[in-house]
């Protein structure tokens, strides 16, 4: 392990909060990027107030959700609502890679921080926003979250039974995956480019936009086959057949298991102790077992019930069939493979004590992947980022501290 | 083909040697302007089969899946059980800047892609391997699928009704969610390369990727030992769930932590409409989120709005909403959100040929707007093959040899 990490000389200031941004950061944290995150006692980050809480009750410093979104950050206070502190923020600006940011559409441009601003200061500055639904047309104002950007672009109405109203993700599954992931991409070609050409530029991700492209095939579907109406499907699948979720002997063990084959079906059938079930006439292809989906869940359900998980899925799997438990919140961390690769990162922090943390989903083969640490307490670097970042005496910091500027 | 020299790629050639897994990665490079060639088998590549399947005239069938993933590339076909064929892969791979492939290791060895031996011919190659639990897992040969894998990255577990088994997102979102950390993988390694000059081998577990959307679910059981279960579209708390309206769901979020004030805007919208049973909502006990997570509170709040909503379409109802700040939206079917005007005035559907059926498809526009280097025009995606001897003739004589 090298101290040089693929994002070691980044700098980002970083004023995303909440849901989508945060994840992106701290991606770019754990990898290496020196990320300043701004807030402030007056306006803390939501997520530092929302649950779970370590002791219980609500605590700025406590809450695990804002923990697993900021490790391997560093916290500046800074009240934006003052002009001194905005003054501050530009100086800041002024040395930063990237200046991120996932606010309505506005708030930048009210502290004269807009994309045009930064770039009269910092003419390489890469400038991430992350507005809803873009920072124009006639909805450009309009709020949402993770879950309310997932009904709107179409992800919802095709997650559910199709006999049963739509249910979506469970989560607010866009603020996780598709827009960390999308601003992430847009930001490191963004800086790609200027490495190369020394060329900045503004980077925006309109949340909806965004995750509509992870339901792309369904669209493309719809412009195609413009007759045809899209419908749930649950778990099933055309080309799978049984292809679902199934419980197993204890309670809430549920497994999931797919027969692509003709041969998957046999193994399984057989792996149940139910070898005919593969020769029952209405069973016997993939359209067969498709006609006749409803009973055929049944049974097969029926019979996992009768067995261990993890025996269940290790047999199916030594004998080629895609097999796997449905993890819980509490299985998933002591998963063999998430184990193996120290996907999670047992951190100590002085008010939450120990805690597991996502490292980002890869491993770098020459070592230089990710380290991560501690998610900062609120303000825990401003004396030094004051020192270091913007050449402040001790004196000076103390005054603005005292003034309810870095505050 | 040629790319402007203003994409934020242009110049960096990726060989895309992925299945589901992997291609939408390769497509987002693509978009940002890396020349991408997709090497496929005699026949193509599997993903041509991939659900939805749109049936033409005269027997063609497309794969929207394919089409959507595969937008932008060029096709090679290129028979890897050969040894020639392999030959043609490696003198590729050489002026390769980044090989993006999703094999099972043992496929993946035979076909000499082992990790780090790639460095010695090419030491800058960025080499992401995309499998479903990390390429280290070996000694079975499982041909996984979207559900196992959301399935073991616990996303599966938090979908679903309170009373049903867990029911998985639409889409494959485990490719997707392995895609785009495949697309940040190379991404990051191409940009330490500016540097260092060197590449690097980036193993990526689609399982990994779709743990990274637990939300709080982790934390809680670690803290207080609850296993979140699912709730389907049942409200957490009065104020956020889904409901049902004249015209079909909406979906809405007030009160959760940090939007107290669109509570308030929403008792206030209801009291203003005469809605029945509004006024009991105002004031204490419901002005504590405590109070409205209790089931008592859900089950008046939802009868209170259900009511209200009963009479109204998702269209006032949102627009009613946003004008006083409440995060309410349609829950859209694909036809309502073709149709949403936010949508069109950003002209952000592009219209592709469709080669195979020869009509024009609708495809969402990029993910994101780069003020720069904006995203290359849409493209389809080539037919099996396509630019095989484009792509080989590039490599000159050296092609010429080992094609012969």
């Amino acid at each position: 392990m090298t101290d040089e990490r693929p994002l070691t000389g980044v700098r980002v200031l970083d004023f995303t909060w909440v849901g989508a941004g945060a994840l992106a950061t701290k991606l770019m944290a754990d990898l290496g990027a020196d990320v300043i995150k701004i807030e402030s006692r007056a306006r803390p980050d939501n997520l530092r107030l929302a649950p779970p809480f370590r002791h219980g009750h609500e605590d700025l410093e406590g809450s695990g959700y804002f923990a697993s979104r900021n490790s391997s950050k560093r916290s500046f206070a800074l009240n934006m609502a003052l002009p001194a502190s905005r003054a501050i923020a530009l100086r800041m600006a002024a040395q930063a890679d990237v200046v991120a940011s996932n606010f309505r559409p506005g708030i930048m441009e009210r502290w004269g921080m807009s994309y045009p601003e930064l770039k009269a200061i910092n003419p390489s500055v890469v400038y991430l926003t992350m507005p809803m639904q873009g920072s124009s047309g006639p909805h450009a104002a309009f709020t949402g979250f993770g879950a309310t950007i997932a009904a709107l672009s179409g992800l919802v109405s095709l997650s559910g039974l199709p006999d049963r109203p739509a249910v979506g993700t469970g989560t607010h599954f866009p603020d996780h995956v598709p827009n960390p992931g999308h601003a992430l991409v847009g930001t490191l070609a963004a800086l790609l480019h200027r490495a190369r050409t020394g060329v900045g530029q503004a980077v925006e991700v309109s949340q909806l936009e965004s995750t509509i492209n992870v339901i792309g095939p369904a669209i493309v579907e719809a412009s195609l086959a413009p007759e045809r109406r899209q419908v749930r499907a649950g778990n099933r699948a055309t080309g799978a057949s049984p292809r679902g979720v199934f419980p197993c002997a204890i309670k809430e063990d549920w497994v999931a298991i797919v027969c692509r084959t003709d041969a998957h079906w046999k193994t399984l059938a057989d792996a149940l102790g139910e070898p005919g079930l593969a020769f029952d006439d209405r069973f016997v292809t993939l359209a067969d077992r498709h006609a006749h989906e409803d009973e055929l869940e049944r049974i097969v359900s029926a019979e996992t019930q009768r067995f261990d998980r993890a025996e269940l899925v290790s047999v199916l799997r030594q004998r080629g069939v895609p097999a796997a438990p449905v993890n819980s919140s509490k299985d998933i961390l002591s998963d063999p493979d998430l184990v193996a690769r120290g996907y999670w990162k047992r951190l100590e922090h002085p008010v939450i004590g120990e805690m597991s943390i996502a490292r980002p989903p890869m491993l770098f083969g020459s070592g230089s992947g990710a380290v991560l640490t501690r998610p900062p307490l609120l303000g825990e670097h401003t004396a030094e980022i004051a020192r270091d970042v913007l050449g402040m005496t001790d004196e000076d910091t103390a005054r603005l501290i005292a003034d309810g500027v870095l505050a | 083909m040629t790319v402007a020299a203003d994409h934020a790629l242009s110049g960096i050639r990726v060989l895309d040697l992925t299945d589901e897994l992997g291609a939408y990665a390769t497509r987002l490079l693509a978009d940002l302007g890396a020349d991408v060639i997709r090497v496929e088998p005699p026949g193509g590549s599997r993903t041509r089969q991939e659900p939805p399947l749109v049936e033409g005239p005269a027997g063609t069938c497309v794969s929207a899946f394919d089409a959507f993933v595969n937008a932008g590339k060029r096709s090679v076909t290129i028979d890897l059980r050969s040894v020639k064929g392999r030959a043609v892969l490696h003198a590729l791979i050489g002026t390769a800047d980044v090989l993006v492939e999703s094999f099972p290791a043992a496929v993946g060895d035979r076909l000499g892609l082992e990790p780090f031996t790639l460095a010695a011919a090419n030491p800058g190659l960025v080499h992401v391997s995309v499998t479903p639990f990390g390429r280290g897992r070996s000694g079975e040969a499982v041909d996984d699928d979207d559900l196992t894998i959301m399935a073991a990255g616990g996303l599966l577990h938090l979908g679903g009704y309170a009373d049903s088994e867990p029911v998985v997102a639409y889409g494959g979102q485990a490719r997707n969610a392995a895609s785009l950390f495949a697309a940040v993988g190379a991404l990051v390694t191409l940009l330490h390369r500016e540097k260092t000059g060197r590449g690097d081998w980036i193993d990526v577990s689609a399982q990994e990727c779709v743990a990274q959307a637990l939300e709080d679910s982790v934390a809680t059981y670690e803290f207080a030992g609850d296993v979140r279960q699912r709730l389907g579209s049942d409200a957490r708390e009065a104020g956020s769930g889904i409901y049902t309206c004249a015209d079909g769901l909406v979906s809405m979020i007030a009160g959760r932590v940090g939007t107290a004030k669109a509570w308030r805007a929403l008792v206030a919208w209801l009291v203003e409409s005469d809605a029945t049973g509004a006024e009991a909502l105002q004031g204490d006990p419901w002005a504590s989120l405590r109070y409205r997570q209790t089931p008592a509170a859900i089950a008046e709040f939802g009868h209170v709005f259900g009511e209200f909503a009963r009479t109204r379409s998702r269209l006032e109802l949102y627009r009613g909403a946003q004008a006083r700040g409440i995060a309410l939206s349609p829950v859209n079917d694909i036809c309502q959100l073709m149709a949403d005007e936010q949508l069109r005035a950003r002209e952000f559907w592009v219209t592709v040929p469709e080669p195979v059926l020869g009509g024009d498809a609708t495809f969402p526009g990029p993910p994101y707007r780069l003020s720069e280097t904006p995203a290359v025009p849409a493209r389809s995606a080539p037919t099996p093959g396509a630019d095989t001897d484009e792509v080989l003739g590039e490599l000159g004589e050296r092609g010429r040899v080992l094609t012969r």
